[in-house]
């Protein structure tokens, strides 16, 4: 083994616990993509990381709690009826190809994710909010000034929900108005998935509040409004490319 | 878990609702800061289901994940922290324990204590700032004043110990996703 492996698997452990700056993690991620060994160690932490949680004494969750739950996902009944066994039996058969594949999303997302960090605007640092985002997988929509050239933006969505907004190019606007970010499901008003300004360099970075699975919606664009419109008013200004 | 049948969800939460709910609590410490990691964290299960991966390690195991995420980022928010500062002079609202344990949890809890017990002071204190403090090593290294190596070798050093202590608990539970989750 060589002296960069072993430093590696030096920071296995605290990948996995999900404690590693976003540098080393890039680093750990492209090396578990080439290495089987450590692999294989990441899966084995991930399981006392899963059973960690058993040795706490047990607390009983609030009573009407499901209730909610259930009630949500009433609310939002899945499009699709595909069966997890099927995708399971698929991957057992394509395990490490996939696992490879989804190494390399992880680091182009990292990068991604960190290019769009080192390019946004000054302004209150968003250590926490950006380090918890980067920590997970997700997709990343690009949206193009269709309706303001030269300017474009990006939106990161977990998996697991939330997301962010990083916007360049776009014109300062008077104090009464500004910009909405939003999403257009079939058969459905758009909703605003975010408000925001940009600085005096057009920049912007926000907090994206993301209507479940980017598989319903069919559009995603951004237009200038008088503050807090219900509906897009005026012509879009960044459209989003396709994204599926 | 199938995708689309509501009762699988049921299930699922009947399972390891009161699991993930004590998990949530002892990281946010709020009841009802718990409560909004539980129900978060099943609703994003139930509509990210499709990026399960059974490659990746148990359902219990991504339902944890997810969890212990959600509760990071609560506990880290600015207003969890305004929220709990308040609340230290009101007192926190920490629910009575759950009914009692069935001989499979009993036998998970004792195995991962042990396990714990086990450890050294200063490799459980690691272990238990990074998991459910959610701090990076170099914070905790800050928090300890310890250098960064020594954080990290002792990181790695206590989840092998827990890796071995809790190799047999692993492979039972391996054994009982085989024969569906």
């Amino acid at each position: 083994m060589t002296e960069a492996h072993e430093r590696i698997v030096e920071d296995l452990a605290a990948y996995v616990l999900g404690s590693l700056e976003a540098e080393e993690r890039l680093r750990v991620e492209a090396h578990l993509a080439t290495c089987l060994t450590c692999a294989g160690l990441v899966a084995e932490y991930r399981g006392v990381m899963g059973l960690l949680p058993a040795g706490l004494e047990p607390v009983a969750p609030p009573g009407t709690a499901w209730q909610t739950i259930q009630a949500a996902a009433q609310n939002r009944r899945p499009r699709r009826t595909i069966s997890l066994t099927v995708l399971s039996q698929w991957l057992r058969i394509a395990r490490w190809p996939a696992a490879a594949a989804v190494g390399a999303l992880l680091i182009v997302w990292n990068v991604m994710l960190q290019r769009e960090l080192t390019r946004r605007a000054p302004g209150p640092a968003l250590g926490p909010e950006v380090e918890a985002l980067s920590r997970r997988p997700g997709r990343i929509v690009i949206l193009h000034g269709t309706g303001k050239p030269g300017a474009s933006a990006r939106i990161f969505v977990a998996v697991d929900g939330g997301g962010h907004l990083a916007v360049s190019g776009l014109d300062l606007l008077p104090r009464e108005r500004t910009y909405q970010l939003w999403f257009v499901r079939s058969q459905a008003p758009p909703v605003t998935a975010a408000t925001f300004a940009v600085d005096a360099s057009g920049r912007a970075w926000a907090k994206v509040t993301t209507p479940g699975s980017l598989d319903d919606v069919h559009a995603i664009f951004v237009t200038d409004e008088l503050s807090g419109s219900a509906a897009p008013s005026g012509r879009p200004l960044l459209e989003a490319q396709p994204w599926r | 878990m199938r995708v689309g049948e509501e009762s699988a969800l049921e299930a699922l939460y009947a399972r390891y609702g009161g699991l993930v709910y004590t998990l949530a609590l002892r990281i946010v410490g709020d009841a009802e800061l718990a409560r909004e990691v539980l129900q978060d964290t099943f609703l994003s299960s139930w509509h990210g289901r499709e990026a399960y991966d059974p490659g990746r390690g148990r359902l219990p195991w991504w339902l944890m994940g997810i969890a212990r995420n959600r509760a990071i980022d609560l506990l880290r928010s600015r207003p969890h922290r305004a929220r709990l500062r308040e609340q230290d002079h009101l007192g926190r609202g920490i629910p009575e324990s759950a009914s009692p344990d069935t001989e499979e949890v009993l036998v998970a809890r004792r195995a991962v204590t042990g396990a714990l017990a086990r450890l050294s002071t200063p490799q459980r204190e690691v272990i238990e700032l990074a998991y459910y403090a959610g701090l990076t090593q170099a914070e905790i290294a800050r928090e300890l004043a310890q250098p960064l190596g020594t954080v990290k070798s002792r990181t790695r050093q206590a989840m092998d110990q827990l890796r071995q202590a809790l190799r047999s608990l692993m492979d039972q539970e391996k054994g009982r996703s085989q024969h569906g989750d």
